[in-house]
């Protein structure tokens, strides 16, 4: 028998003027890390770095269910909304959480549309973090796809969208996790992806923001992987060098989903992250 | 260069030219299935060796369905879809005939009486780095050769999609099992 050290509970936020009811995940203790979850998934996708000691012993790591995913219920009267994200929300739900949870400057991580995210927090809300993690993430790409597929009567939008993003999953990822990501897929709500993409296919407006990142008050590092389709190597250079100072990882053997897809070979990357974030020691100073 | 090039190719005539060549240009240059090696140009012109090419096409796609018999999971997924899929490498078509998930039959074309549902046209270079057992980045899924300017897909996308899953596997069922012994 093994029980793992990660830790559930509920907080409620108000977003929009209403109130969210969110699931959120932590282990660990030390520098708080918020750690977003892609589009169209939930907090599993960090479980494997919430389950590393060497990690958590120094790094409070906290993830959350954005609403309308995992765990964290839809607002009421969902039923008769058409879920679409937007940029102006997703910044507030994060901001809310951390305000929530009482968390003092926290290294905001996030990847794929959670790394987009933390990009435009690192250029409109950077006194609230200490630094920005942004993996699998850039500027802006416009859908290689219909994301009217994923909503529809005649079909799973659930099974269309883990087949279309396991496109974005390395060859180099063991099989069991490969599967344990597109899982989280096959799971996600009726329209929830779509809305999760439209706000990551249509909104461009963080382009003109990345001059504007201070990198020297709030680190920026940027990880991607050689088979992302969604976000590829080109994109996140692209990126990293519209933000002086920001830094940049290329993963050859890695994906769109990294930390889940192949733990063991994001880990590396993910300490040499947080080794570029400031530490707790200098932030108390 | 045919019409179908346009579009894909992120706007960069190489990729397009090394997409999609003219036809008598792909059978000189890109027919380089599996096991077999490049050949001069004036002997791939010989047609009873691009029939042998062919007939090496032929039996890998012959090779996936067999394969598909013995992959129940897929036949499950698959329970669904009787449609005909063109499959086009480096300008020569085949045709892969579904009924209810199993292949029943593999036809060499062109035809222009054979309709089917969606095409994947590709490269034999392109097909072949799909089929090795790790794939080099964009040759590991068949979106991501189209991404790569190295194929296209055209016809009811909806079809494919709906059958996403069940599609790319089958294809991938000629792809090299090395990696399950490392």
């Amino acid at each position: 028998m093994s029980i793992e050290p990660i830790t559930g509970r509920y907080v409620t936020v108000t977003v929009g003027g209403a109130p969210r009811r969110i699931y959120f995940e932590e282990a660990g203790q030390g520098r708080p890390v918020i750690c977003l979850h892609t589009a169209g998934a939930d907090t599993r996708q960090w479980r494997h770095l919430m389950n590393d000691s060497e990690i958590t012993a120094s790094n409070r790591l906290i993830a959350f269910d954005m609403p309308w995913h995992g765990k964290s219920l839809p607002p009421e009267g969902f039923e008769t909304q058409e879920y679409l994200l937007t940029t102006e929300a997703y910044i507030e739900t994060v901001l809310a959480v951390i305000d929530g949870l009482g968390l003092d400057r926290p290294v905001l991580a996030g990847c794929s549309m959670g790394g987009r995210i933390a990009l435009q927090i690192a250029a409109l809300h950077p006194e609230k973090f200490s630094g920005f993690i942004a993996i699998e993430a850039s500027d802006f790409q416009p859908a290689w796809y219909d994301i009217d597929w994923f909503h529809r009567p005649d079909a799973h939008g659930g099974e269309m969208g883990a087949a279309l993003v396991s496109a974005n999953i390395s060859p180099h990822a063991p099989n069991s996790e490969r599967w344990n990501t597109l899982w989280m897929f096959m799971q996600s709500g009726p329209g929830v992806f779509r809305g999760d993409l439209s706000f990551y296919t249509r909104d461009d407006s963080l382009i003109p923001r990345l001059p504007t990142i201070d990198t020297r008050a709030t680190p920026v590092h940027i990880i991607v992987g050689a088979y992302d389709l969604t976000c590829t190597p080109e994109d996140a250079e692209r990126t990293a060098k519209a933000i002086p100072g920001a830094t940049l990882a290329v993963m050859d053997e890695l994906g769109h989903f990294p930390m889940s897809e192949h733990p063991e070979g994001f880990r590396p990357f993910f300490v040499d992250a947080l080794e570029k974030m400031p530490s707790p020691a200098a932030k108390a100073a | 260069m045919p019409a179908a090039v346009s579009g894909d190719t992120n706007g960069d005539p190489t990729l397009a030219n090394m997409a999609f060549p003219e036809r008598s240009q792909a059978r000189v240059l890109t027919h380089t299935l599996a096991g077999m090696a490049q050949r001069p140009a004036i002997v791939a012109a010989i047609p009873q060796l691009m029939n042998a090419w062919e007939a090496k096409v032929i039996d890998t796609f012959k090779q996936i369905q067999t394969r598909l018999e013995d992959t129940p999971h897929l036949l499950r997924l698959g329970r669904l879809f009787s449609e005909t899929v063109l499959i086009e490498v480096g300008g020569d078509e085949f045709y892969l005939s579904f009924e209810k998930g199993h292949i029943v039959s593999v036809a060499h074309g062109p035809s222009r009486k054979t309709p089917w549902r969606f095409a994947l046209r590709t490269d034999a270079d392109a097909l072949n780095k799909f089929w090795e057992a790790r794939p080099e980045p964009g040759f590991h899924d068949i979106f991501g050769l189209v991404k790569i300017g190295r194929g296209r897909i055209d016809g009811d996308i909806l079809s494919l999609v709906k059958n996403l899953r069940f599609f790319k596997e089958v294809l991938s069922l000629a792809r090299a099992k090395e990696e399950l012994a490392a």
